[in-house]
């Protein structure tokens, strides 16, 4: 029998999406195949977590869920000390979902330093930095199953994976979540107006989408294999990124009209030029029902 | 285009200006303005096919000498009252140095529409002057100076109020020099905008 | 003895009391919060939207609904399309569906002696977050249901492909679970008749007879449903008798002094929630017919469940029929939520039973919010005395294996408990 890739999932201050996201993951026969968790929050395992705790178990991929805090206790230990342990024990760590990356919706809970495992927002925390060699961080709240199980075939194979400045793999986050979005044409030609309900329109004008603003591959890997949030009429709300959540979500930040936040890397002066151009048109397919005669 | 046909280019256009600030848009012909450069008129078809482009051109180049003034004073670091201040300044500077391109935006491209529909539609030839007028509103609701408010309310209230006064100059009714009314003008101008 | 109850979606500890070798007493202790009302306490009331559904990992959609429906009772008068309605039924018993397969084979199954069932478990629930996502554009964790409706548009092709993720999950059921035609099993009325067909749920409804376990589970025989629908209807019932009126007003949390967990009752009293009880409240004839000769024991409880995927999976059929997609999807409101103070709450039927949501808007911020789960209600420990519905249920079983099994017979999910 060949040996498998041994996994541990542990899972902090979290709500177990990112669990559940990994589990429509549509090929986890062959997944079961090549891995094998010593713990898994839902899935049968050797170990129980109580053996997790109490002994020193051979594990090579640590993968962690959920906010991290100093003071978090699960199962009477405390949660930093379960990954000081197998930190050492494994040779990579997967910080898998935004608030294990970067504190997410639970860095507002009340423990004590709640962060990602190595940034609180943008910022970098200090205190895992001898591990900061050792992590991939897949972000999303919560993760896209494709992009946690591909990365862990990855690190099984040894490839050298580009990472960003937030240790996430290019291959996933240097797109941008409008790349392949379905109401692009809205966007490109500044056709502004939007109405929940409808398959027509654009949401970063009003609705605050933040699709171009947001990495992550959602409208090109998508999700359960069908549709993305963008394509549905749901505003993307940039849970891929340090700032997630923001607030306001459902609306367009803008000064006089403005949007304050742009698309990735694009300048305010050439937005507004190219915006200020394209909107002086009127594109007749743009403006009508996508169906109609 | 090579610098020399573009500066020749720029000197048709600043010669259009005074031509069609002197005799009006409609009185001035091309072989007016080759005969002005002494140019033949055939040799002025090589910049400009029509007179109908030299316009939207000299629009253009309008927008962007605006945009140009503009951008610089959005890129001092200095407050937004400061900026509505030169702003200010910088368009009644060109009211009194260079009257024609006022007069030119003021009585030709805004009332002349049906030679810039095809071409100038919406706010494009005047994209550089816009855009950086954008970007100063934009900036000042960031940094918490101006109020919050639909762009083309403010735009209206700053252009039109000073598109206003350089019209009641061109009609020799102010009873001060116009450079004497920017610090009023942009102070009445900042109080309407401000937070 | 102190036990760890390890993949109820976190942890939680029972602590047993024996006495005369068997179960006398049993304290329920869920060991960590994530304080979710409190994040959500000065937010804009529409980020509840988003945040909420990052309560839980695996009934998350119903958090969701409850959302959403809180918020809209905060308006006097708001129009929601009855296809929005509809829409937002589908998704939510969708998402009711993933939960008890997932429940069935990755929890029941080994407490049986049986091995997890990864791909039994995940291959309706795959087709059941497709169904999903189809409105919503994914699961979890989507957000696509809006005050004054959903977001999406959906189109006749779009229905097509849902009928099939419903037809699939029917055939798996059929294939799986139990082999009675689903249309044959809503009429069905009497449990016998099913122990002789073959199916996993067969298998493990004969496992508890065989095992003398019939008698295992039992609790107080009262049963609360809150979350009206098209299909589960709101009532108590009290050793079979059924009432339906019922007030929100009279349900209290009770802090608990070991536990991060409230306990939840109604006038004092607690009460199962689930599907037990909807199916109760119901009167479905299958589950009547089992409790009839088995009471609220494991056996009916585990039976509900797993019954209550293809009952819903051929209402969806249903509802999609009475679709008509010349409605709206999204209805603006008159009013912007922020525009007034308010307040709202909502019930709806989560996997696990009963959700219910309670806003306060104040100055266009969230003033306070309260959350209570079907957990709190199954799984609570009782004050003083008075044990809960679950530590009632273990009472008297001669091991902690047991009881372990009857514990998470209720479905147990610690995220949702604690929020």
């Amino acid at each position: 029998m060949k040996k498998k890739v041994r996994i541990l999932w542990l899972g902090l201050i979290t709500c177990n999406g990112n669990t559940h996201s990994f589990l429509n993951y549509t090929h986890l026969e062959q997944f079961f195949n090549d891995f094998e968790f010593i713990y898994h929050p839902i899935i049968d395992s050797e170990y129980s977590l109580e053996d997790i705790i109490s002994q020193d178990v051979a594990c090579d991929i640590l993968l962690i869920e959920g906010a991290i805090a100093d003071d978090f206790i699960k199962a009477d230990v405390l949660g930093i000390d379960i990954i000081k342990k197998y930190s050492n024990i494994v040779s990579k760590i997967v910080t898998v979902g935004t608030c294990a990356t970067f504190g997410g919706i639970f860095k507002e809970s009340h423990y004590k330093n709640v962060s990602g495992l190595h940034f609180r927002e943008e910022k970098r925390t200090e205190k895992y930095n001898h591990l900061f060699e050792k992590t991939i961080s897949i972000s999303g709240c919560p993760i896209h199953p494709e992009t946690l199980v591909s990365t862990l075939y990855a690190i099984k194979k040894g490839l050298d994976l580009k990472l960003d400045s937030y240790l996430r793999p290019k291959e996933y986050f240097a797109y941008t979540v409008h790349n392949g979005c379905t109401r692009n044409e809205y966007f490109e030609y500044k056709v502004d107006h939007h109405h929940f309900g409808e398959l027509e329109g654009c949401m970063f004008y009003d609705h605050g989408c933040q699709g171009p603003l947001t990495h992550g591959s959602c409208n090109k890997i998508l999700w359960n294999e069908i549709n993305s949030k963008t394509r549905a009429g749901l505003p993307c709300m940039g849970c891929t990124e340090p700032s997630f959540p923001k607030q306001n979500l459902f609306s367009t930040k803008k000064n006089m009209g403005i949007p304050e936040f742009l698309p990735v890397g694009v300048n305010k002066r050439v937005y507004l030029t190219l915006a200020g151009i394209t909107k002086a048109f009127k594109i007749d397919r743009l403006q009508k029902k996508l169906f109609d005669d | 285009m090579t610098d020399k046909k573009q500066q020749k280019k720029e000197q048709i256009m600043l010669a259009s200006l005074g031509l069609f600030a002197s005799k009006g848009f409609y009185n001035t012909t091309i072989p007016d303005i080759a005969l002005s450069l002494k140019m033949s008129v055939g040799n002025m078809y090589n910049y400009f096919k029509s007179k109908d482009l030299l316009a939207k051109e000299i629009i253009k180049f309008v927008s962007s000498y605006f945009g140009k003034k503009i951008r610089a004073i959005n890129e001092e670091n200095i407050s937004t009252k400061e900026k509505t201040r030169k702003i200010v300044e910088i368009y009644f500077q060109t009211a009194i140095v260079k009257p024609e391109m006022l007069d030119y935006f003021l009585r030709i491209y805004l009332s002349t529409r049906e030679v810039f529909k095809d071409g100038c539609e919406g706010m494009i030839c005047v994209n550089d002057f816009v855009t950086e007028i954008m970007i100063y509103f934009e900036e000042g609701v960031k940094c918490g100076d101006l109020r919050d408010q639909d762009f083309f309310n403010a735009f209206g209230l700053f252009m039109g109020y000073l598109g206003g006064m350089v019209f009641l100059q061109g009609e020799n009714v102010l009873p001060k020099k116009l450079n004497e009314y920017v610090d009023d003008v942009s102070d009445n101008i900042y109080k309407a905008l401000s937070a | 003895m102190i036990k760890l109850i390890e993949k109820i979606e976190g942890e939680a500890k029972l602590n047993f009391h024996f006495k005369n070798n068997k179960i006398d007493k049993v304290d329920v202790d869920f060991m960590s919060t994530r304080h979710i009302e409190d994040i959500l306490k000065g937010k804009s009331p529409l980020d509840a939207l988003v945040i909420n559904p990052r309560v839980c990992g695996i009934c998350g959609h119903a958090h969701l609904i409850a959302t959403v429906r809180a918020l809209e009772d905060c308006y006097e008068k708001i129009e929601i399309s009855n296809k929005a309605k509809i829409i937002r039924e589908l998704t939510l018993n969708f998402e009711l569906i993933q939960n008890h397969f997932k429940w069935f084979y990755l929890t029941i199954f080994p407490l049986f002696g049986l091995k997890q069932n990864v791909m039994k478990a995940v291959t309706p629930s795959q087709l059941m977050g497709k169904a999903i996502a189809l409105f919503g554009g994914q699961y979890p964790h989507t957000s696509y249901a809006i005050v004054g409706g959903v977001v999406c548009e959906i189109t006749q092709m779009d229905l097509i492909k849902l009928e099939h993720y419903i037809d699939e999950t029917i055939g798996f059921f059929e294939k799986n679970l139990l082999d009675v035609d689903v249309q044959m099993l809503q009429d069905c009325d009497n449990v016998m008749n099913l122990l002789s067909k073959s199916g996993d749920l067969v298998d493990i409804l004969n496992l508890i007879e065989t095992n003398g376990w019939l008698e295992y589970g039992k609790s107080y025989d009262r049963f609360i449903v809150f979350g009206e629908s098209s299909y589960f209807a709101k009532g108590k019932s009290i050793k079979t008798r059924v009432m339906h009126n019922l007030s929100l007003a009279d349900v209290l949390e009770s802090a608990s002094t070991t536990s991060f967990a409230k306990s939840v009752h109604y006038h004092g009293k607690y009460y199962e929630v689930g599907p037990l009880a909807r199916a109760m409240v119901k009167k479905t004839p299958l589950i009547k017919d089992a409790h009839r000769k088995y009471k609220d024991s494991m056996f009916t409880r585990i039976l509900a469940r797993v019954c209550e995927i293809s009952q819903l999976l051929l209402h969806c059929k249903s509802l999609i029929a009475e679709l008509d997609l010349s409605e709206p999807s999204y209805i603006k409101p008159k009013m912007e939520i922020t525009s007034f103070n308010s307040s709202g709450s909502s019930a709806v039927e989560a996997a696990r039973g009963t959700l219910i949501h309670k806003v306060v808007i104040e100055d266009s911020l969230i003033k306070s919010y309260e959350i209570i789960t079907p957990t709190q209600w199954n799984l609570c420990g009782g004050v003083n005395e008075n044990h809960g519905v679950s530590q009632k249920a273990m009472i008297g079983l001669e091991n902690t294996e047991i009881a372990e099994l009857v514990f998470k017979s209720f479905d147990v999910c610690s995220v949702c408990t604690t929020h």
